[in-house]
């Protein structure tokens, strides 16, 4: 009936339309090439029965909204038989995302190929022992309104989806094939090999470097060890990785203690049931699949993230789209050893961050991208040569890694070093009131705002749920950042320069100094290299 | 902990998609009789003395972003002023009468918020994400910006730097720069082949008299939208809108400005340039405005093209016909359908991205595509794109600021922000003979607009493409 009634009264707004074409200079003519023009007849007619979209449908059923207020929200943990944890926190919407964390990522690949997060990231969502035909499962979640991700970093393994809450036990079901049950076929490594390959080329023809540098810094941090290990799968690992490795790796890794299945905007019962039946009572592949197919069973690397520091450069061309009049530009990163986020530190430290800042010394957005940040008011305001400097915080379960980027154009390397050394040495030394203050007020509310979103949110419960087994919620992080004071950052910036530092580079780098002097400026207590340029003359 | 100190917005993918349009909400069938429930707050909407619309969505939570949303943009400007809007855009950040640039920038910093400003083609937008107990400061922020913007000699010198330095950012970026051409040869003539930006001449001549010309036109308080999402009253908005806004009026100072009808051209441009390692190419149709009802079954049809890239290992969940054919033919780097909105018009199609000798393969493809949506589409395609585009709509309405966006552009555009369960009933509605109809009517035997940058010599001729927008046998 509901249509019914909006028919009559498109009848009318075709009238009017009609009206309208005749005419001139309210409707737009079509094509001006007239030769082309009369070769068609054109449905004059209106083809789509429905009044404009400025004007309601008629005979609507009425709507009855919800009254959502976000209060009084609980994060509700539960661990069923096999020690699977699953987490959940309601929210309003007819959306929900849900998910499984799996304590896995490349830092556990030092007894395989590297590259075997890299694989599995490209291999997720393909077909699975239920569902043979990849198609069906994916219409499957599409009828739920659903689309579906999966991500690989250092620590962590992520499958997630998103779909119409009436659709949760099928989409747990379809993550539960996906992360226990995947048939990883050898046309699907294929698949998988080729997009890494092109993934391999789209990175080194784009002028960002971060995802590079990152690997690289990590890899001169923890050198051959852990965190160290590439997460990008090296070029030359490619043919070496088969579904017999992968499957070695997923036997030892996706087990249920080490998994959190979390959810946002779900009703915790119906997660935990769903659960249940799906990653539970059915088995995950490889403990249906003799094991003698495997060829060698290594166990699960359990050593402690050791800090090396170090040095990696690569000497290269770095693309830029000289048609737009951009310099080409050398990028570094230095970095030292933070800590871990359980760390009693760790909130100084993410404060730190907050107040050392930066971004690109040209960059959209007004005010609140962090204007006042050190990297800002001390480095992009006023070397003009500078293109972009940021300060990031990893954080992992052992250990940390506190860094800044920059890039300048080559014949600055060595100042942007120099400029980038003497911030770090600075970090120990005066904290303004002000900036302090607006340093915890920003990270309060980045937290809030990053938790608007439902993914964010979902991958906040899964991490904090699969490190401690339950989730603080953001007023205590509030309250936490609220306490800390100048002692706090000055004792963690101190904790900082203890380390040796490491150092990535790329780009044209004739003018980068040695480590040696990286490190002789992070002793010196202004952060000054020793007798700096005269020696420059000479290398 | 750390995902959540991290600004880690891995998994915020998953929410994101590009270029759907965001008018989407769903309830559940709304066949059912009578009443339906909806589980999201409702949109209320209040006009104000003056003509300003306050439109909210309230979710009581701790973080709100609120914006005014004003119905102007390059397509108001001709080509002696072109880049006016957008150059004020810039000067709002530059100081008012009550405060100076640096006392803006740190105001917002120390409330821990975000203030930003856009400037499209029809749409001049500013807005600020902030806490909730915030939000009186942020409008009041946002009301002194656009109405007190001091406009100073030296500011505007300095500007001028910035916007050309910007102007750079924008040129190497090639996807803006072919979509920046498309509009400029599919609406050679009109104010929409303007680029948003200006040409370098203007950027370095508008002065004050121009930028205030361009405020006194058209910030005009029937044009205003002050939306807010998250955790906004809406009674409070109402009341700081009108303390702060109320003294907005209606009233031209010279001739009221006329918003022409923009024609479109069958048309194409090739800026060859063998250096660079790809082919950039956008087609394009004339598609349909906002709110014609044909808009929604061109986004069914955007969708059912879909989009790819290289790096799905196996077109993840775009399995659309064009994704397949791209992946096993190697025929292009990425490609991604658009549907371009405006008042009265619109530009539908593909760009994509391609080695310079599969151009010929990958548009023989997209033209294929195009026929066959126009006759012979399945109604298994078009529940699967209908599902995918509601689905995709719904999930990117999932932060204050993406909601307070829609509401603002809905309203400028719509002058209402529609209920889920309408939309609902308007995409389940669609069906493939409805496609094919609309298909048929904007696409069949239609002159196309096709941009393309670097490498482009294989593209063929533009009567060759023009002659693939039909089959002679149907």
């Amino acid at each position: 009936m509901a249509l019914q009634a909006s028919k009559s009264f498109t009848s009318r707004i075709f009238h009017n339309k009609k009206a309208l074409w005749q005419y001139p200079g309210r409707l737009i003519k079509r094509c001006t090439s007239t030769e082309w023009d009369n070769l068609t007849e054109r449905p004059k007619e209106k083809v789509t029965d429905m009044p404009p979209m400025s004007e309601p449908v008629k005979g609507l059923p009425k709507a009855i909204y919800s009254n959502y207020r976000e209060d009084n929200q609980q994060t509700e943990v539960t661990t069923l038989s096999n020690g699977l944890k699953v987490a959940s926190e309601n929210r309003f919407g007819e959306f929900c995302t849900v998910g499984v964390i799996i304590d896995s990522g490349s830092r556990y690949e030092v007894a395989y190929p590297s590259g075997i997060s890299h694989f599995l990231e490209k291999l997720a969502f393909n077909s699975t022992k239920y569902y043979p035909d990849r198609d069906e499962m994916i219409n499957k979640l599409e009828k739920h309104g659903g689309i579906c991700d999966s991500q690989a970093s250092r620590d962590t393994f992520i499958y997630a989806a998103s779909a119409y809450t009436t659709g949760l036990s099928d989409v747990i079901q379809l993550l539960a094939e996906a992360t226990l049950r995947p048939q990883i076929t050898p046309e699907e490594v294929d698949g998988a090999r080729q997009a890494i390959r092109f993934e391999w080329e789209t990175l080194l023809m784009r002028p960002e470097q971060e995802t590079l540098l990152m690997d690289m810094i990590h890899s001169a941090a923890y050198r051959d060890n852990t965190l160290g290990l590439p997460k990008l799968c090296p070029p030359q690992n490619l043919d070496k990785i088969d579904r017999d490795t992968l499957f070695t790796f997923l036997s030892q890794h996706y087990t249920p203690q080490r998994m959190v299945v979390a959810g946002v905007g779900v009703e915790h019962n119906r997660l935990v049931d769903a659960v249940q039946k799906f990653f539970v009572d059915v088995k995950p592949l490889w403990e249906m699949e003799p094991v003698s197919s495997r060829k060698l069973c290594t166990g699960i690397d359990k050593s402690i993230a050791q800090y090396t520091g170090g040095m990696e450069q690569e000497e290269c061309d770095i693309p830029q789209f000289a048609s737009a009049g951009l310099p080409v530009l050398s990028h570094i990163m230095i970095g030292l050893e933070g800590c871990s986020h359980q760390d009693n530190d760790f909130i100084a430290m993410c404060v730190l961050n907050m107040m050392m800042g930066g971004g690109g010394s040209f960059s959209a957005g007004g005010p609140g991208k962090g204007m006042y940040t050190r990297l800002y008011t001390n480095v992009l305001n006023r070397y003009h040569w500078m293109y972009s400097a940021t300060a990031y915080n990893h954080a992992y379960s052992d250990t940390g890694l506190f860094c800044i980027h920059a890039s300048a154009p080559p014949n600055h390397v060595r100042d942007m070093v120099e400029v980038i050394v003497k911030e770090l040495v600075n970090m120990a030394g005066q904290v303004g009131e002000q900036e302090l203050r607006r340093a915890k007020t920003q990270l309060q509310s980045m937290l809030l705002m990053n938790l608007e979103s439902r993914p964010v949110m979902f991958e906040d419960i899964g991490r904090q749920v699969l490190a401690t087994g339950h989730r603080k919620r953001p007023e205590y992080f509030i309250k936490e950042i609220e306490k800390i004071n100048k002692d706090d950052i000055i004792q963690v910036a101190k904790r900082l320069l203890m380390s040796q530092p490491s150092v990535a580079a790329r780009g044209d780098l004739r003018k980068m100094p040695s480590l040696e002097y990286i490190q002789a400026g992070l002793i010196d207590v202004e952060g000054k290299m020793p007798s700096g340029r005269k020696l420059s003359l000479w290398r | 902990m750390a995902s959540l100190l991290k600004l880690s917005q891995s998994v915020a993918k998953l929410s994101k998609n590009t270029n759907l349009s965001k008018v989407l909400r769903k309830a559940s069938t709304a066949a059912e009789p009578k009443q339906v429930s909806v589980n999201v707050p409702p949109t209320k909407v209040t006009t104000l003395n003056n003509g300003i619309r306050v439109a909210t969505e309230d979710w009581g939570s701790q973080t709100a972003t609120v914006g005014i949303w004003i119905d102007a943009g390059s397509r108001y400007e001709n080509s002696q002023n072109n880049g006016v809007a957008h150059f004020m855009e810039h000067m709002a950040f530059k100081g008012t009468g009550k405060r100076t640039q640096g006392q803006l920038e740190i105001e917002i910093e120390d409330l821990g918020a975000q203030l930003n400003a856009y400037t499209s083609r029809e749409q001049t937008v500013y807005y600020s994400k902030c806490l909730s107990k915030d939000v009186p400061k942020a409008i009041e922020i946002l009301s002194d910006i656009v109405q007190n913007a001091k406009l100073g000699e030296a500011e505007i010198e300095r500007e001028r730097g910035v916007i050309l330095r910007e102007m750079q950012e924008v040129e190497s970026n090639l996807q803006e720069v072919v979509f920046d051409h498309l509009h400029a040869i599919a609406y050679q003539g009109t104010p929409l082949a303007n680029t948003i930006l200006g040409p370098t001449a203007n950027i370095r001549s508008i002065n004050a008299t121009d930028l205030r010309n361009y405020l006194d036109n058209h910030y005009k308080s029937s044009r205003v939208v002050v939306a807010g999402a998250g955790g906004v009253c809406h009674e409070d908005l109402v009341k700081l809108a009108e303390a702060n806004l109320g003294k907005l009026n209606n009233n031209y100072s010279g001739e009221i400005p006329k918003l022409s009808p923009c024609r479109f051209t069958g048309s194409e441009i090739r800026v060859r340039d063998d250096s660079l390692p790809l082919a950039h190419i956008a087609i394009a149709v004339e598609g349909a405005g906002w709110s014609d009802p044909d808009t929604l079954t061109l986004m069914v049809a955007s969708t059912l093209l879909g989009a790819w890239d290289r790096s799905q290992a196996s077109a993840k969940q775009n399995a659309t016909n064009l994704a397949r054919a791209s992946g096993e033919e190697d025929l292009c780097h990425s490609y991604q359908s658009f549907n371009t909105c405006y008042k009265d018009t619109g530009l539908w199609g593909i760009y994509f991205v391609s080695d310079p000798l599969k151009i010929e393969d990958m548009v023989f493809n997209i033209q294929e595509e195009f026929i066959r949506l126009c006759t012979s589409v399945t109604e298994g395609e078009v529940e699967r794109a209908k599902a995918l585009l509601t689905a995709n709509t719904l999930l990117q309405l999932d932060t204050s600021t993406a909601v307070c966006e829609d509401i603002g552009r809905q309203i400028l555009c719509y002058g209402r922000r529609l209920p889920p369960h309408e939309l609902t009933h308007r995409i389940n509605s669609i069906t493939a003979r409805n496609v094919r109809d609309v298909c048929y009517k904007y696409l069949y035997d239609r002159c196309p607009a096709i941009a393309a940058v670097g490498p482009v010599e294989q593209l063929p001729d533009y009567n060759r493409i023009r002659s693939a927008m039909y089959w002679i046998r149907v």
